[in-house]
């Protein structure tokens, strides 16, 4: 997948637009616990294992690509 | 290994009895400091609606069950003394002792050789008491009488933006007899690593009421106690989509049934955004995997299997021949699924519960 792909994939997701990288999620007003829970399920059915632990300390939409930088070519 | 297959043992009846109390989640909204906007996010996205809890404090979920009981025997040809044992599911029974399955073998008029006992359990209890009620009939009794359920209002602080909006109360039961020709398979699970992500946490030996646990404390996600219900919703969900598919793949390769031949997935309705999440990854849709059931009645706990009967498939589980997947997962943690022949089975709408006082 394209980084430009995981952004739009993180779009439809979060139920919402026009994000990039350097966004900070705590400035989004979607990026609340449902979106979280989304997240969650977006990165199961990608196969990234990921715990609720790994949302804690993230700061932005990068961090979010980050944990998938294995599926990001 | 938990899997285990039965012959010659049906369900012969399904009751679900609600709590008389319709609330919205507009009428609460200000209970959880939702705005408008989030109570229609949450409508939109986790299916929030309406829920049905008991309008009296002390009516319990064993007066929910007793309606639902008496209902079989006053519409089945289902004798009071044929039943041997009293299987009794909740995390909110009467009293902390004794077992409220006792209680309500006299209450019901049941023989005094009824088996009577309680099974702590909550999301998955619908699963494991079913299992248990069909273990005793595997082992020689004839009739079973399972009742399942929670006042879950009486758990839930009614802060708690989290786990309160969620919840709804219903008590139902259920008649397993000894039939030819019934089929069934289990799978079921146990971990508790994850005890603390649903729990009460005080009011058990472990950590018994006192002062402190009375007190309300506030949190990220709303106002409780130490001794009302935490989850973490989070660790729930994860739990959930990781545990229930792989699940559903162990039943269909241990009971040699595959998925087409399945009419009905009837799973515990935790919320319609975890459903929807796992009819995805099953390839499935609502016609066959019903996940309406919090939306309109709140979730039920272990009564969420037999409340989504009564509540959305009672013609078809009264008129057809079917081949059936129950599943439970939660609290515990805890979870299990079963495929189950159905026919013919007494299967009425569900029931409001009705006041005794006048």
């Amino acid at each position: 997948m394209k980084k430009e792909e995981f952004i739009a994939l993180l779009e439809e997701t979060i139920d919402t637009d026009e994000l990039n990288g350097s966004m900070l999620l705590e400035e989004i007003d979607e990026y609340d616990s449902i979106a979280v829970l989304s997240l969650m399920s977006m990165y199961d059915e990608l196969n990234i294992k990921v715990s609720p632990n790994d949302f804690k300390d993230l700061k932005t939409i990068n961090d979010l690509i980050q944990l998938a930088e294995n599926e990001i070519k | 290994m938990a899997k285990i297959s039965f012959n010659n043992i049906k369900i012969s009846a399904i009751v679900t009895t609600v709590g008389n109390k319709k609330v919205t989640i507009e009428d609460e909204a200000s209970n959880y400091g939702y705005d408008e906007k989030m109570v229609k996010r949450l409508k939109k996205r986790m299916g929030f609606n309406s829920r049905y809890v008991v309008d009296n404090n002390n009516i319990t979920t064993s007066d929910l069950c007793y309606q639902s009981a008496v209902d079989i025997f006053e519409n089945t040809n289902i004798k009071k003394d044929e039943i041997e044992a009293l299987l009794f599911v909740s995390q909110t029974p009467d009293y902390k002792a004794p077992s409220t399955a006792i209680i309500l073998q006299d209450r019901l008029e049941l023989s005094t050789d009824t088996i009577a006992y309680d099974i702590n359990l909550g999301c998955s209890g619908f699963i494991n008491g079913l299992f248990t009620a069909y273990s005793m009939i595997n082992s020689g009794l004839t009739k079973v009488l399972l009742c399942v359920g929670d006042v879950a209002s009486k758990f839930a602080h009614k802060n708690d933006k989290n786990l309160t909006p969620l919840m709804g109360d219903a008590g139902s039961a259920i008649l397993i007899e000894k039939a030819s020709g019934f089929n069934a398979s289990f799978v079921l699970h146990s971990d508790g690593s994850g005890f603390k992500h649903l729990i009460i946490p005080s009011g058990g030996a472990r950590q018994p009421v006192n002062e402190d646990s009375l007190k309300e404390k506030e949190y990220n996600d709303g106002i409780r106690r130490d001794i009302d219900m935490y989850m973490n919703g989070a660790e729930i969900f994860n739990f959930t989509i990781k545990v229930v598919p792989k699940m559903f793949d162990e039943l269909f390769g241990f009971s040699n049934i595959s998925q087409n031949e399945i009419d009905y997935f009837v799973l515990h309705q935790a919320n319609k955004y975890i459903l929807q999440n796992i009819a995805k990854r099953l390839d499935l849709t609502e016609d066959k995997l019903p996940m309406s059931t919090m939306t309109v009645y709140g979730n039920q706990n272990s009564a969420s299997v037999p409340g989504t009967i009564n509540g959305f498939l009672a013609d078809d589980f009264k008129t057809k021949k079917l081949k059936t997947v129950f599943a439970g997962f939660g609290i515990g943690l805890s979870w299990g699924a079963c495929v189950v022949d159905i026919e013919n089975i007494y299967a009425p709408k569900i029931k409001l519960y009705k006041s005794t006082e006048n």
